[in-house]
This record gives structure tokens, C-alpha cells and sequence, in this order.
């Protein structure tokens, strides 16, 4: 069954004054809960996008033993609202041979891609905008909008090296979409159920009730799903197409102001979505250790908890770009095809054969009796 | 009714015909029975129109490594 | 009320998309506008309740079928296509007159309907409440039915997506040049 957030909302008491307000049209307060929560959480992740600009220097600088940005706010915090004045105050240069429409549809193909995503992330167990019973799938698929908008986003530059950058951004998005999708499968397996409300519901609170440590083949399918998820968002060790953009050229070489602003802005959005899935998924989500009661209160401890976790992950990412060297283009799909995707099916095939020989119990279960 | 002669412009076409037939089943489905044998036929369809442009485009990938262009009327030969 | 709002915009995109298609020029173009005729066409699945072949009709055409024909288009240099030969009317000499147009949307409007009057007899609609229960989930319902009713198509194409990996990869590789 499909629940939103207004099923959820509808228990309550005040939904019915809210109701007669609306002259009791259930499709209209409908859509307006969506039109609200969605602005509140697209808000929410712009924000979190802009802190990830912030965030990333300071770590950085915290790596590389120096100080980092700390003169524009206390410890530096509105250096965030300073690059985005200023990225919003560029000149918006369009290349005079360069294809109107396509330029300006990339960023947004690329920007609708990563917001369309929020709708599913399970944030607490009442305010999943959407429980879709297909939700993971949905995200997945919905993210290779990305994809398509660095390839048009190359191609509508009109300049040979934002092509090229266009070109290998693009095959590498939709080669490691393979690993993080089989990877998530074997998760689908664990669970029996592709909503992220049914994900998250058959884990637990604990370490030892996580989908991480319930197979030693989980185990596996999160570092899987970890590089592979990290390759898609051009990130880390695999900013090729990004960084031809600070050595020669790259697919947003032609974007200048807001629209520059769109490219990066929904890379680190992304970034936080496939931190929110990769904390959903494998470390038990929103799900909070020992208590289990039903009152709203609850409901913010819930989002306490994974906002904790998708964050713990996402300075793990920060940390790991400015650990590790650049991959060549070669060597990155040479990981995918010859690395990733072996080890993802090896990953499938062992979480079902485990799901038989042991009827679903995870090490724990096995080790210390089911509670 | 509005002819292309470039052939990845065929196969754009395809494929929305494809989508047609595979829409009309899972009309059929949900106005019609009360099983999901249309939704099952439209996921072959997917997969099969999924497998057939991959190979399409891989032809003409190959006929323009051959004859340099992708105008239709170039495909008059059998081999060679 | 929603239902309809969805279903209304869901078809005028993929029908002005389709058009799209076919009246560029330019081949990205219409590449681009197939991209939204699909999208258009998954959202009308969606209104019919079939949310498992929707985000699958997302996932294989939206992240495959049109990055491949954009790949292909860019690899056989097809944005500098002109296309050559036309007749009086601008149009390529193929397709015809003005009756071959009237008599097709003369024969498709009877046709249509036609099959509006067959259905109406024998249409029933699933019960359907937007707040509480939306559509009733299919995906557990169509995982059963392949795996126990439509297996040998299952495992036909399996077989049959095998084949089109390795040929597309044998027909497009590199060739020595001798």
C-alpha cells in the first residue's frame, strides 16, 4: 500500500479542522500539504547544499592543516551566502554558436532529476512525502536524469572539450548506475519489499540489526554501493568530467552564474540523496535504538537520527575527495566493469542463497538466538 | 505520417509507436479485467524495444563507418 | 479531482512531445522531445495505476534508450544532417497529399470511435481514495505472475537481452583497417 504524508497526517485531530477549513475537499488540502512539505524540503536541501560548500572547505582545510574560510561570519558560516551573491550576481554568457534551447534545459534537467528524488527519502516514518511500494526504484531511475543533463549540458556548449566532457560524464553515470543498482537489489532480496517504508521497517535501531551486518554479502554490497553511488554523483575520486573543468575544460566550462550554480547545486544535493539512501538502506534509516512508541514527538527523534546519519556519511565522502587521487577515465570504467559489476552479482547471488540456507536470519540472529 | 530520412529518426519513431501498444495494454488492464497480464505485456514490450534499439543503433553506428552518412537512401545494397 | 488534473497534463505533454518529435528538424531536438513524450507516457501509466511499469518505462527508456540514440546520434555526426529531397508542398516526395492526410485522420477519428462505444459496456474502474489508499500496489502481484504464470517469457528474454548485448557490442566494434 502506498502511504503519504497526508495518510500519515489523517490520524490526527486536527487534520479534521484543518479539513472543514478546506470545505472538507480532500484533494485540494491534499495537494496543498504536497505543495507546502515539498517547498519546505526542497528549502531544507538547498540549504544543506549551500552548508555542503561550507562544510567542504572547512574540512578540507582541517585535512590540509590550515584554517579554512572564517572571516565572513562566525567561523566563516555566511561565506555560503557570500558564493551564492556572488555566483547570482555573474553575467550569464551564452556561447554565440551554442544551442539555445538545450542550454538552458541541461541545468534544469539536472536540478529536476535531483529534487524529483527527495519525494521518497525516508526522513521519519510519518514524513516520507511519498512511500511509493516502488520507492527505491523510483529514486534510482529518477536519478538518471543527471546523467542525461551532463550530456546535453556538454553538448549544447558547442566546444569540442565540453562535448568530450559531456560524453565521458555521461557513460560514466550510466555505467556505474549497474553496481548501485544490483547492489540495492540485494538489499530488496533482505528486505522483501521495495518501499523505503518497508526497507527501513525490517531493520532495527541497533548495530546488529542493520542490513550492513546482517550477511557478510551486505557487508560487501554497501562498499559497492558506496563507490559505485559516489562514481554516479561525479564525485571523489571519480570527478573526471568535473575536473577537466579545472585543468582544460569540461561539460559546465560555457555555464557561468546561476546556471553554474544549478550544476553544482544539485551535485551536492545528490551527494546528500545517495548519503540519505546509502543510511536508509544499509544503516537502519530513522530507526531509533529501544524505544518504539507512536507519538509525534517520536517522529522528530526519528529525523534526529537519520539526518545524523546521512550526514556522518557525507563527511565521510568530503573526506575521502580530498584523500585520494584523481581516476583516469580508463581506469574508471576498467573499476565498474571489471571490479564493480562482478562483485555486485557475486554480492545478489549470495544474499539469496543466504536468504534460503538460513531463512532470512541475519549473523546476529543466528549467533544469539532470535529475540 | 511525416517521413525522416535519418534513420536514428526512424528509430525515435519506433519507439513511440512501441509506447503506443504498450500504453494501450495497460489501458486494457485497468479498465477492462481485473488481473495485471496487460502491466506483464507492457513490461516485454519495454524490454524487447529496449533490446531492439540497442541493436538498431549498433547498425547504424556500423553503416556509417561504411557509407559516412545516415541518409536512408543510401541503404540500397545488400553487402558491400 | 487530482486524477484528472495528472491525466490532462500527462497526455497534453506526451502528445505535444510526440508531434515534437516528428516536426524538429534538428535530431537532438527531437531526441530531447522523445525523452518527453516518455516521460509523458509514464505519468499516464501512473494515473492508471500501474506504478511498477511506470518507474520501469523511467528507468530502461529515460536512463538507456534515449542516452543511447543520443550517443548514437553524436558518434555518426547526425546534428549536421540535411535532409535532401523534397517536393512542391516541402515535403519529402514519400508521404503524399493533402488526401492522403485527410483520409489517415478521417480513418482514425471512426476508428476511435469505434472502440469508445465497444468499451463502454464492459469498463469498470478500481476503487480508488486519495488519501488513504491510492491505487493498490501491483508490484508484488506481477512478481508472482512471472515467476509462476509467464516464466518462459521471463526467461526468453533473458536470453534474449543476452543476445542483443553481445551482437550490438560485435556489430559496433572497432574494426582493424586492412
Amino acid at each position: 500500500m502506498n502511504q503519504t504524508v497526508v495518510s500519515y497526517l489523517s490520524q490526527y485531530e486536527f487534520y479534521d479542522h484543518i479539513l472543514a477549513l478546506f470545505g472538507n475537499n480532500q484533494g485540494v488540502l491534499a495537494f496543498v500539504i504536497y505543495a507546502v512539505l515539498a517547498l519546505v524540503i526542497v528549502g531544507m536541501c538547498a540549504t544543506i547544499g549551500g552548508l555542503g560548500t561550507y562544510a567542504e572547505r572547512k574540512i578540507s582545510a582541517d585535512l590540509q592543516a590550515r584554517l579554512g574560510p572564517n572571516r565572513v561570519g562566525p567561523y566563516g558560516l555566511l561565506q555560503m551566502l557570500a558564493d551564492g551573491v556572488k555566483m547570482m550576481t555573474k553575467e550569464d554568457i551564452m556561447p554565440f554558436s551554442a544551442d539555445k534551447a538545450l542550454f538552458y534545459l541541461a541545468p534544469l534537467l539536472c536540478l529536476t532529476g535531483v529534487f524529483a528524488t527527495l519525494a521518497v527519502l525516508p526522513f521519519s516514518s510519518g514524513f516520507i512525502m511519498a512511500d511509493l511500494n516502488v520507492g527505491i526504484f523510483y529514486l534510482v531511475a529518477i536519478s538518471s536524469l543527471v546523467g542525461l543533463g551532463v550530456f546535453l549540458g556538454g553538448y549544447a556548449s558547442n566546444s569540442k572539450w565540453s562535448m568530450l566532457g559531456g560524453m565521458r560524464g555521461a557513460s560514466q553515470i550510466i555505467s556505474y548506475e549497474i553496481p548501485v543498482t544490483i547492489s540495492i537489489l540485494a538489499i530488496v532480496l533482505l528486505s522483501g519489499g521495495m518501499g523505503f517504508g518497508t526497507i527501513v521497517g525490517s531493520q532495527g535501531g541497533l548495530p546488529h540489526q542493520w542490513f550492513m551486518f546482517h550477511n557478510p554479502f551486505a557487508f560487501l554490497a554497501f562498499f559497492v554501493y558506496g563507490v559505485g553511488a559516489l562514481a554516479e554523483t561525479n564525485r571523489a575520486p571519480f570527478d573526471l568530467p568535473e575536473a577537466e573543468s579545472e585543468l582544460v575544460s569540461g561539460y559546465h566550462t560555457e555555464y557561468t552564474g546561476m546556471r553554474f550554480g544549478f550544476f553544482a547545486l544539485a551535485e551536492y544535493i545528490e551527494v546528500f540523496v545517495v548519503c540519505g539512501v546509502a543510511a536508509a538502506l544499509f544503516l537502519g534509516g530513522y530507526n531509533v535504538p529501544g524505544i518504539s512508541i507512536d507519538i509525534l514527538p517520536m517522529q522528530a527523534v526519528q529525523f534526529v537520527i537519520f539526518m545524523t546519519k546521512t550526514l556522518l556519511l557525507y563527511y565521510v565522502v568530503i573526506w575521502i575527495r580530498w584523500t585520494l587521487p584523481r581516476l583516469r577515465v580508463d581506469q574508471l570504467m576498467s573499476v565498474c566493469w571489471k571490479y564493480l559489476t562482478p562483485m555486485a552479482i557475486l554480492n545478489l547471488i549470495g544474499c539469496a542463497t543466504w536468504m534460503v540456507v538460513f531463512n532470512g536470519k541475519s549473523i546476529a540472529e543466528l549467533i544469539l538466538g532470535s529475540h | 505520417m511525416i517521413s525522416r530520412k535519418n534513420i536514428v529518426a526512424i528509430l525515435l519513431g519506433i519507439e513511440l509507436i512501441l509506447n503506443a501498444a504498450a500504453l494501450n495494454f495497460v489501458a486494457y488492464s485497468r479498465y477492462v479485467t481485473n488481473n495485471l497480464d496487460g502491466h506483464i505485456f507492457s513490461l516485454f514490450i519495454i524490454v524487447i524495444a529496449a533490446a531492439e534499439a540497442a541493436v538498431g543503433l549498433a547498425i547504424v553506428i556500423r553503416f556509417f563507418q561504411i557509407k559516412e552518412t545516415i541518409h536512408i537512401d543510401e541503404a540500397t545494397q545488400l553487402r558491400n | 479531482m487530482f486524477i484528472e488534473f495528472l491525466f490532462i497534463s500527462s497526455a497534453a505533454v506526451t502528445i505535444a512531445c510526440a508531434i515534437g518529435v516528428l516536426v524538429v528538424k534538428n535530431i537532438m531536438h527531437s531526441c530531447v522531445f522523445l525523452l518527453g513524450s516518455l516521460m509523458g507516457i509514464a505519468g499516464l501509466y501512473a494515473t492508471l495505476g500501474a506504478d511498477f511499469v511506470a518507474v520501469t518505462q523511467i528507468m530502461v527508456y529515460v536512463g538507456g534508450v534515449v542516452i543511447l540514440m543520443l550517443f548514437a546520434v553524436m558518434l555518426t555526426g547526425g546534428k549536421d544532417f540535411i535532409s535532401r529531397a523534397q517536393n512542391l508542398l516541402g515535403l519529402p516526395p514519400s508521404m503524399g497529399s493533402k488526401w492522403t492526410y485527410g483520409v489517415g485522420l478521417l480513418v482514425g477519428l471512426v476508428f476511435l470511435l469505434t472502440n469508445i462505444q465497444l468499451i463502454k459496456g464492459i469498463s469498470q474502474s478500481l476503487p480508488t481514495n486519495e488519501i488513504n489508499n491510492g491505487f493498490p500496489s501491483t508490484v508484488t502481484q506481477i512478481g508472482h505472475l512471472l515467476i509462476k504464470e509467464h516464466v518462459l517469457a521471463f526467461e526468453i528474454s533473458s536470453v534474449l537481452l543476452l543476445g542483443a548485448l553481445v551482437g550490438a557490442a560485435i556489430i559496433a566494434r572497432p574494426r582493424k583497417q586492412n
